[in-house]
């Protein structure tokens, strides 16, 4: 009997460490992301900020900062946002054309030198797209390519195609060949198969290689940071929240910071709330399968 | 198809020759941008591009290796530093990155109330991009401005110049880059040990083994390609993750959270000074043959590239 209750006192105490630790874990999770957004309804210096984070007042609760944010700044906010939009879209455009020819001809034939192709390809995707920001800017210099939008879409583009091909090529494995010889079948081509059959039924991956080629030059601030320097009209959203968020100058105005920072993962939020089951499946499944 | 592999090359050639038209546009690219901005860094590094103190950055000439004698040799070797401090920060986060995802994982793996809502609420780090994050924890990270200190005088400890001490800075990397990447090895933990069959488990349990048996002896064993891979990719990854250490503490104080591609990026274009193009180069030359030796070990021990050759 005692016993008995011993072991229930223990079930007890786990169940309740387990949550402990879930709640613990939530709570870092969670902690900066709600930092940021009471932040951005505000405009309280920091010393008023604490309290407010920690039980926020509705008399503080103001839109002065998005206001602000969006109606002031110099370059302004559309004109950050529109060219972020313009390196981003191109780039994904132009990688995603490209990994898709990628993909399908290194799933779908077995031409001599594919497997010293992969590999090559492979070893390139590991590589870290930093360190070709040093030559590029050299060789980019030399052909009057800086502070121009083509000088900074090429690299970007570059850097989607060999990630996503491989997305695209592992996922067109999983597409029996059956469906491509039925095609055949019928009469098409390889490319007409190709562009009739084969890529209509790739649509999943190629929105998720879609997405992910979009973020990196969205985000990007390191390249952007190099390559438009003399012209601030063709600056980048991320130029410019690292410009509102320099901590050089020890003046951190908060509220400015978290409000862009809201502003401009918004339509990254958005697009990964609503696909979320799929992004997070398609990124962890060649890790689960590994 | 398949069989086409057992054809010979001749007509394999024949009926396959399509696809290198396919692969032209990205054999352009990856020549153009890939191969050849590589071999461009590595001249680079074996010149006096910016260091050499002639004037005009054009009149560069071409020294050997006299760049990496002078980074092993010198007296102050930031060298050794840099690959000192880039292996304490891959091989620091990836060691945290499994035993936070492995612990959570092991905890969220069980029938406990509410178990869909707290691994929805964890994902939630994911959906910012890190660039936005990094930069908002950056801020948070300041001495006098920063949150984190505003909230550690409310519960009565002292604030901390995080920056400014080599452990504290560390710790703050560290915190930050575990916030930023353990959301992803707790789902990809998770879903490997949904894969194990339950069956396994329940013989063990009537064998009288208790919980920590079970997972050593068969949640570990399944797991065990999953971890390799995962901790592999990682530690590549982060060897060369740019944005947490230049954006919190820019390698700072002094030398003591600089990596190498960071170093490389300051060097050729950071503020102040003219830029050492050479040197930057040669970093970037040093870092490259890291990932190379890496990788190269990764995809010989490994059979991470099984999928992807089939």
């Amino acid at each position: 009997m005692r016993r008995r209750r011993g072991r229930r006192a223990i079930r007890i105490a786990k169940k309740v460490a387990t949550h402990a630790i879930l709640i613990a874990a939530c709570l870092f999770a969670l902690f900066p992301i709600y930092f940021i957004i009471i932040t951005s309804f505000s405009t309280l210096p920091i010393a008023a900020i604490t309290a407010h984070v920690l039980v926020p007042s509705p008399s503080h609760l103001t839109l002065a900062s998005y206001h602000t944010i969006l109606y002031s700044l110099s370059p302004s906010f559309t004109s950050l946002l529109t060219n972020s939009l313009i390196f981003a879209g191109s780039a994904a455009a132009i990688g995603l054309g490209l990994a898709a020819f990628t993909g399908f001809a290194l799933s779908k034939f077995q031409f001599p030198g594919r497997r010293t192709f992969v590999y090559f390809i492979l070893i390139i995707s590991l590589f870290p797209g930093f360190i070709m920001i040093l030559p590029f800017y050299l060789m980019f210099a030399k052909v009057g390519l800086i502070d121009s939008y083509i000088g900074l879409i090429i690299p970007y583009s570059a850097g989607a195609v060999v990630f996503s091909g491989i997305l695209v090529k592992n996922y067109m494995d999983s597409i029996p060949d059956d469906i491509e010889e039925a095609a055949l079948m019928d009469g098409m081509g390889r490319t007409q198969a190709f562009f009739r059959v084969l890529l209509p039924l790739c649509l999943p991956v190629l929105g998720l290689a879609a997405f992910l080629a979009f973020i990196g030059p969205y985000t990007d601030y390191a390249l952007a940071n190099v390559f438009l320097t003399a012209d601030p009209t063709k600056w980048t959203l991320a130029l410019g929240l690292y410009n509102i968020a320099n901590t050089d100058t020890g003046e951190q105005n908060y509220g400015l910071v978290t409000a862009f920072a809201i502003l401009m993962s918004l339509p990254i939020v958005a697009f990964y709330m609503a696909f979320q089951r799929y992004i997070i499946g398609g990124l962890t499944l060649g890790a689960v399968r590994g | 198809m398949a069989d086409l592999r057992d054809q010979t090359l001749l007509y394999r050639l024949r009926r396959e020759w399509p696809a290198y038209i396919y692969l032209v546009p990205t054999i352009v690219v990856l020549l153009v941008l890939n191969a050849y901005p590589i071999a461009y860094t590595v001249y680079i590094s074996l010149t006096d591009f910016g260091t050499g103190g002639r004037g005009s950055l054009l009149a560069y000439h071409y020294i050997g290796l006299t760049n990496y004698y002078l980074a092993v040799t010198s007296g102050a070797s930031v060298s050794w530093q840099l690959i000192e401090n880039s292996f304490i920060w891959a091989a620091g986060s990836v060691a945290l990155f499994l035993l936070v995802g492995l612990g959570l994982a092991t905890v969220l793996n069980q029938q406990i109330f509410g178990r869909t809502v707290y691994r929805t609420l964890m994902m939630l780090p994911w959906a910012m991009p890190a660039f936005i994050t990094i930069l908002v924890w950056a801020n948070m990270w300041q001495y006098e401005t920063g949150i984190i200190n505003a909230l550690l005088s409310e519960v009565g400890i002292s604030p901390v110049d995080w920056l400014q001490h080599p452990t504290t800075a560390w710790a703050a990397l560290f915190i930050t880059n575990v916030w930023l990447s353990f959301p992803f090895y707790t789902v990809v933990f998770l879903a490997t040990m949904q894969a194990i069959p339950k069956d396994l488990y329940e013989a063990a349990s009537i064998d009288g083994a208790g919980g920590l048996s079970k997972f050593v002896n068969i949640t570990l064993p399944f797991l065990r390609p999953t971890i390799i891979f995962v901790g592999l990719m990682g530690f590549l990854f982060t060897f060369n993750n740019f944005y947490p250490i230049y954006l919190i503490t820019s390698g700072g104080p002094g030398l003591s959270t600089q990596i190498f591609i960071t170093e490389s990026y300051k060097d050729a274009f950071g503020l102040g000074g003219s830029p050492a193009f050479s040197t930057a180069a040669m970093y970037s030359v040093i870092d490259f043959l890291f990932v190379l030796v890496i990788t190269v070990v990764v995809i010989w021990t490994t059979d991470l590239t099984r999928n992807w050759l089939k």
